[in-house]
């Protein structure tokens, strides 16, 4: 049959178009389900270091707050800083924080490394690029429904739609019914 | 004259790369809506008397103290007084502030809010924001309902 071939062509080359974008949103898929668990676009790298004996008017200083940075074992540049409470300097680095007590003598040192890979698929999946990207993750989104839909009648006989293919289609459509009969 | 496939396909991806990256002003980076006010008002003046603001639209101007880490639906902008921070909300999703935005100046427009929170609501709160940065939670350290000022982000421009 003449539509079939169409249909057939039409799923092998959205599935060619398609399938980069959909392995990038499989990896961000699976990261971004267990967000509570992670941070799945950034490394935080958190520890305390002891900087007993550091005082308020060292702080108060570029070359005081180098030194705290030094001993921390961290380079010496920073961008700015700011008193969060009357103890506390936050020492801001271009990739993290150090929070220096100088009551405790305690500096809560957190440095962020973006993951790689996931980061930008991240970036694309949860669309933070906005602007055209939208508009392409639509097209996108279209193109997979398409891609579903010309799946579903690739093959005829007792593999396709009528046969193996209607056990299978039905149990993917129940699937998320049982799921939302349990939870919602 | 012919185009190599993948000379034209290199020319999509870098006009789709110029298309989607944030909007750079020569200012800084843009997030959200466009900056509609012309006039700051002062961080200090909101914060001592916030209650004077609530639904009003205001453009904050301050350093980034703190990002949101998961989803950078939140910034913290501390204004010119030491110790004084106020949180800027967005919607999840709408606007995502980077993490590599702490330290940086920031232009903030947006409406001030205050919530009030049960004291039940407050505690989950404070968990789950002590969650969000890693840090120990007590919940005894909420001893009743509170209420949060806040301002609702609509958009701005963080520095390069």
């Amino acid at each position: 049959m003449k539509w079939r071939k169409w249909n057939n062509i039409l799923h092998r080359d959205l599935g060619y178009l398609c399938v980069g974008l959909t392995v990038i949103y499989v990896v961000s898929g699976v990261a971004v389900n267990h967000i509570a668990d992670w941070n799945p676009s950034f490394d935080v790298d958190r520890r305390e270091v002891a900087v007993a004996g550091v005082t308020p008017a060292e702080l108060a200083t570029p070359d005081g707050v180098h030194a705290v940075l030094v001993r921390v074992g961290l380079g010496p540049s920073y961008r700015t800083t700011f008193p969060t409470d009357s103890a506390t300097l936050r020492i801001f680095l271009e990739d993290g924080v150090v929070d220096v007590n100088h009551e405790t003598g305690i500096a809560a040192v957190e440095v962020v490394r973006p993951r790689p890979i996931l980061r930008q698929a991240n970036f694309l999946h949860l669309n933070h690029a906005k602007r055209l990207w939208t508009w392409l993750a639509d097209l996108y989104a279209v193109a997979l429904g398409l891609l579903a839909v010309t799946g579903l009648f690739v093959l005829k006989g007792k593999k396709g739609i009528t046969g193996r293919g209607a056990w299978l289609t039905g149990a993917g459509i129940v699937l998320p019914l049982v799921v939302l009969w349990l939870y919602l | 004259m012919r185009i190599p496939h993948a000379t034209a396909a290199l020319a999509v991806l870098a006009v789709l790369g110029t298309a989607c990256r944030p909007a750079q002003e020569s200012s800084g980076t843009s997030y959200g809506e466009p900056l509609t006010l012309a006039d700051t008002t002062q961080l200090a003046a909101v914060l001592e008397n916030p209650d004077g603001y609530i639904g009003q639209k205001l453009l904050l101007a301050g350093t980034v103290v703190n990002v949101c880490e998961k989803r950078g639906c939140w910034l913290e902008l501390g204004g010119e007084l030491e110790h004084q921070t106020l949180r800027v909300k967005v919607d999840d999703g709408v606007i995502v502030f980077p993490m590599s935005a702490r330290g940086r100046q920031a232009v903030v427009e947006g409406v001030m809010e205050k919530i009030d929170l049960t004291e039940e609501e407050a505690r989950e709160q404070a968990r789950a924001h002590a969650e969000e940065m890693g840090e120990a939670f007590d919940p005894a350290s909420v001893t009743g309902p509170q209420t949060i000022y806040q301002l609702k982000g609509l958009g701005a421009v963080i520095a390069e």
